[in-house]
């Protein structure tokens, strides 16, 4: 009875809330209907797997050259300086070359070592690992005069290169020496 | 017109057809909403099956690296070691060190460990970091060499794969308990990376000259993601699940 006399003497406001409750109601049900669909969204099944590693290149080098005289012969060693017991020390190929005037040519003589007749270098066979030290090459100035004297002087310049051991797809070594990693020399009057 | 148009919704018997309206659309959206409700379950129920048959298995060199396998009760079987130990890992002989330019064997492959058929493709991932474990750009990934098995029934994803990533796809279904071939062959990095990296020299007292590598540590990477999805209506679940538009035609799995 009160709705009625109240519907009668406010009918716009309660057209409104009739309006209102319409909308309320669609709009609930748009929700319903939204959200029914959910279920068959989610219905595709995968798995998945992942993985992931890493490798350190050698890429580290060092190499030093030493060298001890005696009966007219320079005796030469190389020494790859890098730490053998780390992952970034490179491996390397070495050549000398070695110079001197023409009145005191100069004789090679060593355990491993090969001369290059095209380039005058004398190469070690074996690729030096980290922490190796070469075999001996022997350089003699030969055609000096016996009875020269300790202190004379002879100028005998001695150059080396190293450059990065590098392999063929089936683990074939070989260098590239386009790419030098190290250069030295030694040399001046000696003995 | 307004006017009676306004008196008629201001109506009571408008009202109460109105008032049986909503409630018939409330009553057709909570049915709606039981089918919902019903087909969620249903679908819940469904997945439960079928989830719990579900599994993939990366394998590398012959060996299970990666997996994922569920087991039920939300409960999946996935591998103890940390993501970033898992590939590579038998790559050199003990105590040997890596060699620039040597092909080593890296065959990767999927087997399929649940036990419903399903589609599989991988994400293959090669780049550069340097000694502190950070991405690096300055040397191309393109210098690793990661090399793809032929004729092996895979199909790589040429318009989503770069220098750095390559996406294929096995165009076959593999049915459960079986293995695809290979996917790829060999890994190697190329020795150009020994020109590339940039260095310094250095002069000692004796007149060597040494020359620095800047990038001492550089390391390179190998990621590899596996996605595995139902057989069933694969095309759509592809483009749910992956964004992805595949077609399949006999069995047979193309892309586009």
């Amino acid at each position: 009875m009160t709705v009625h006399e109240s519907h009668t003497s406010t009918q716009p406001h309660e057209h409104a809330r009739g309006s209102a409750f319409a909308t309320v109601v669609l709009a609930a049900s748009a929700i319903l209907l939204v959200l029914s669909s959910v279920g068959v969204a989610q219905a595709y099944f995968t798995t998945y797997a992942t993985a992931k590693g890493t490798i350190q290149l050698p890429l580290d080098e060092r190499t030093e050259i030493n060298e001890e005289f005696d009966d007219w012969t320079k005796h030469v060693t190389i020494t790859n300086t890098a730490l053998a017991e780390d992952a970034a020390s490179m491996s390397v190929f070495v050549r000398v070359k070695a110079f001197s005037g023409s009145t005191y040519p100069l004789q090679f003589e060593g355990s491993g070592w090969q001369l290059n007749e095209g380039d005058g270098y004398y190469y070690y066979n074996a690729p030096l690992a980290p922490g190796k030290v070469t075999e001996k090459l022997d350089i003699k100035i030969t055609g000096v005069p016996a009875d020269a004297k300790p202190d004379a002087s002879f100028n005998v310049a001695v150059i080396y290169e190293t450059t990065p051991v590098i392999y063929k797809p089936d683990g074939t070594p070989y260098a590239d020496w386009t790419d030098i990693l190290d250069a030295g020399q030694t040399g001046g009057g000696e003995a | 017109m307004m006017g009676r148009f306004s008196s008629a919704i201001g109506s009571k018997r408008v009202n109460i057809a109105l008032f049986a309206v909503a409630v018939i659309l409330l009553l057709v959206s909570a049915v709606g909403g039981t089918r919902a409700a019903l087909s969620y379950y249903s679908d819940t129920y469904l997945a439960r099956l079928s989830i719990s048959d579900i599994g993939v298995t990366l394998l590398e060199n012959g060996n299970k690296v990666a997996w994922r396998n569920y087991e039920g009760n939300d409960s999946w079987s996935t591998p103890k070691t940390e993501e970033a130990d898992r590939l590579l890992q038998d790559l050199l002989p003990a105590g040997e060190q890596f060699q620039i330019g040597r092909a080593y064997p890296e065959q990767l492959q999927v087997s399929n460990t649940g036990q419903i058929n399903q589609y599989v493709r991988v994400k293959l991932y090669k780049y550069w970091e340097d000694k502190d474990g950070n991405k690096t750009n300055v040397v191309s990934p393109d210098l690793i060499k990661l090399e793809m098995a032929k004729d092996s029934g895979w199909v790589v994803d040429e318009g989503d794969s770069t220098d750095e990533r390559t996406v294929a796809y096995y165009s076959r279904v593999l049915e459960s308990g079986s293995t695809t071939p290979a996917l790829t062959s060999s890994i190697s990095v190329d020795p150009a990376v020994t020109h590339m990296v940039t260095e310094s020299r250095e002069e000692g007292p004796d007149g060597t000259i040494t020359i620095k590598y800047d990038y001492k540590g550089l390391r390179f990477c190998l990621e590899a993601e596996v996605d595995a999805i139902q057989e069933h209506n694969v095309s759509d679940a592809a483009l749910s699940a992956w964004g992805k538009n595949l077609t399949v035609n006999n069995g047979e799995l193309s892309l586009g």
